[in-house]
């Protein structure tokens, strides 16, 4: 009897939770285990849609290293991550700092600040192309009409690329800040209190308390804006098309060119799997520094 | 009893082994379309194919309308997994991708046939590099000039007369005066962010991408440095805007909105702007002269796969549309110039400027179509013009635009 009971223990604690899991383990290895797995193997083949495929080893990988179109795409895909991945983090956590408590308006401004998350962002492009143009741009058209000259917003290499890291941190700032917000009314009231009592002042809370505290939102956002800004390719190719020449072009837009405009797919392959090594060694260098500080602590 | 039992058991057996057959010769055959719009072309090939659907009741269309940027890769997708279109219509850039897909038109009596009545130049895009037709032209395009004729009248300038001969140095004299003139004229020229406009410029200036014998690049040559360096200096004298090849505007809006006095585009233009421009006169006028005058040939096409499931439907179908009747009603509702030699048509407007796209498409070297028709040419689209745009903001010479293209169509060219 005993033994029995132990028996549907075991069930309810290891089975049941498996198959609880399966749905999403089925869809996750069936639509990203899989063709991350083929592109590995794709990557090994000089592989061409329409002319078949030939085993060629690590040439596609030597190829890439030998490109210099691959490292001007990297290089600018590093600066655009360098530059939003911080950006994101530091504003969005300043406006979720006075959002987070209720009142004053902050259910309003949190729908206003998040508005931007919800939109497709081929429609944020389009719109932001009109609002920067040069000839026909919002902006330019309100800069003349003060006697001002037109600004090259998209036209010149240095601002298209700040150009585009605005208006990706305008789009994804909102979402950041709704899990700032939620990480913040988690932490007890009580810690602020006791904190007061003692005399701290705000910035102290704020660093003493909050950021501890905040540390593994920080985490995850830090992590989730770094994977979404290397991956980046919608909002910059209906911007700017990677232009002016290949200026904003970041490797994911060369992945996509070499696959489907060349029919290079085993290079694309190659280069889609050093991206995934880059960002895989970027996550685990975030992990590596959270896991210093919780032991620091 | 037992005899007439067998004999309706036979009965029964012959009646269920005939049915099927019977039902085959009642199906219908549905030829799947795959279509890409430029405007209006689906709704007017399925109008212009009704009497043909009309006498064949047991042939059905399946039209499958896709965004022309993701028409190449859903294409190319759907012949790797063995399962292509019966149709598909095609851009000349299509063609040399998919000539190894596509079911040879030439040697069957009803296509060489057609073919004689067929520009050559228009045919020369459908053909693979045997010289065998793949696919049937359905219309044709051609690369030219519309100007804004009220700034040339404000200057005092007659520009139908002045362009019949015109060269880029008349040109440029010509849109000094125009831009001085009309104050709300930035620019005297905007030439769409493509590969394939530029090269209007290339082989006015008698170059070429690809080498004469079709075994290597042909692009590093005192020709296409003219052309780019031409092009450049439109760019740095002002006479064209920053924001089209350097920017992502949009050149139409442009010359709709008097930013330009003058748009390099496709014979598709007209049809644009005969709907949207109200404001000002323009019109179609011949490419100025540079080493020679030329235009681009162009054009779609309308082919069928080796592995189309109803190839012999397909290309019955394909046959009747490349007729003289069908095609004028085509080229007519759509607004297009036509392929074929032939071909009389009265469109609703503008004949006038059409006439002057065919013009320049007369006068356009036959090679311009071997050009166009290179799987390399395709593959290096983007890399021309983004080297193009290097060259143009300063970032490297004309001469190492012209030589990175070089090497890197050459290397193609080694695999």
């Amino acid at each position: 009897m005993k033994a029995k009971a132990r028996s549907h223990g075991t069930f309810q604690q290891t089975l049941a939770p498996l198959l609880f899991l399966a749905p999403n383990l089925l869809i996750f290895t069936l639509f990203i285990v899989v063709p991350a797995l083929q592109g590995i193997r794709m990557s090994l083949f000089k592989w061409s849609l329409l002319d078949g495929k030939t085993f060629v080893g690590f040439r596609n990988f030597a190829l890439a290293f030998r490109d210099p179109m691959f490292w001007q795409t990297l290089g600018n895909t590093f600066v655009y991550v360098l530059a939003v991945v911080p950006l994101v983090l530091v504003l969005s956590l300043a406006l979720a700092l006075p959002l987070s408590k209720e009142g004053g308006g902050a259910g309003f401004f949190r729908s206003v600040y998040y508005m931007p998350a919800m939109l497709s962002l081929i429609i944020v492009g389009i719109a932001w192309r009109w609002i920067l143009g040069f000839d026909l741009g919002i902006v330019n058209y309100a800069l003349k009409s003060v006697g001002l000259g037109p600004v090259p917003w998209l036209i010149k290499g240095s601002m298209a690329m700040t150009s585009l890291v605005v208006v990706t941190v305008w789009t994804r700032v909102g979402y950041f800040m709704m899990m700032f917000i939620g990480g913040l009314q988690a932490i007890p009231s009580t810690f602020y209190e006791a904190a007061r009592i003692d005399g701290a002042g705000r910035f102290d809370i704020f660093r003493r308390i909050t950021l501890p505290l905040l540390r593994p939102i920080v985490l995850v956002v830090a992590v989730l804006a770094t994977i979404e800004a290397f991956k980046a390719y919608e909002l910059i190719y209906v911007m700017t098309q990677g232009g002016p020449g290949s200026s904003t072009k970041l490797l994911v837009q060369y992945i996509y060119q070499s696959a489907f405009e060349e029919d290079r797919l085993g290079y694309a392959s190659a280069m889609s799997v050093i991206l995934l090594v880059i960002i895989g060694i970027f996550t685990v260098i975030q992990f590596a520094a959270q896991r210093g500080n919780y032991e620091n602590e | 009893m037992a005899r007439k039992g067998r004999l309706a058991l036979a009965a029964l057996v012959i009646l269920a082994l005939a049915l099927p057959f019977a039902a085959a010769a009642q199906a219908k055959t549905t030829l799947t379309v795959l279509w890409f719009n430029d405007a209006n072309e689906s709704d007017v090939f399925q109008k212009t194919m009704a009497d043909y659907l009309t006498a064949h009741p047991n042939v059905a269309i399946d039209m499958q309308v896709i965004p022309f940027k993701d028409y190449e890769n859903k294409l190319k997708l759907m012949i790797a997994s063995g399962s292509p279109p019966d149709i598909a219509r095609l851009a000349s850039a299509h063609v040399p991708l998919f000539t190894s897909s596509l079911e040879p038109l030439s040697g069957k009596p009803v296509f060489d046939q057609l073919a004689k009545g067929y520009f050559a130049s228009s045919l020369a895009l459908g053909r693979d590099s045997n010289g065998r037709l793949m696919a049937m032209p359905t219309e044709a395009t051609a690369n030219g000039m519309i100007v804004n004729k009220t700034y040339f009248q404000n200057a005092g300038i007659d520009v139908d007369k002045l362009s019949q001969t015109w060269t880029w140095d008349q040109w440029t004299d010509a849109m000094k005066k125009v831009l001085k003139a009309n104050p709300k004229a930035k620019y005297g020229i905007a030439v769409d962010y493509t590969t394939h406009r530029f090269s209007t410029f290339l082989y006015e200036a008698g170059g070429r991408f690809i080498a004469a014998d079709g075994k290597s690049m042909g692009f590093d040559t005192p020709e296409t440095l003219d052309a780019l360096n031409f092009f450049k200096k439109l760019h740095d004298e002002g006479l064209a805007p920053p924001s089209v090849w350097m920017g992502s505007e949009n050149p139409q809006e442009l010359f709709q909105a008097g930013l330009v006095a003058s748009h390099v585009g496709g014979s598709w233009l007209i049809n644009a702007y005969s709907q949207s421009v109200k404001d000002f006169e323009w019109a179609a006028v011949r490419m100025p002269k540079r080493k020679i005058n030329s235009s681009v040939p162009g054009g779609k096409f309308i082919g069928t796969f080796k592995d189309s499931p109803h190839k012999e439907a397909a290309l019955d179908l394909i046959a009747a549309f490349s007729d003289k009747a069908h095609n004028e009603a085509y080229c007519r509702d759509t607004y297009n110039l036509s392929a074929r030699k032939d071909a009389k048509i009265a469109y609703a407007s503008r004949s006038k400027d059409f006439a002057v796209f065919t013009a320049d498409l007369d006068a356009t070297p036959a090679y311009t179509a071997d050009d166009w028709k290179s799987p390399i040419l395709a593959k290096l689209n983007s890399y021309i013009r983004e080297q193009i745009v290097d060259g143009l903001l300063g970032q490297q010479t004309m001469a190492t635009t012209a030589a990175n293209v070089q090497a890197k169509g050459n290397s193609y060219f080694a695999q």
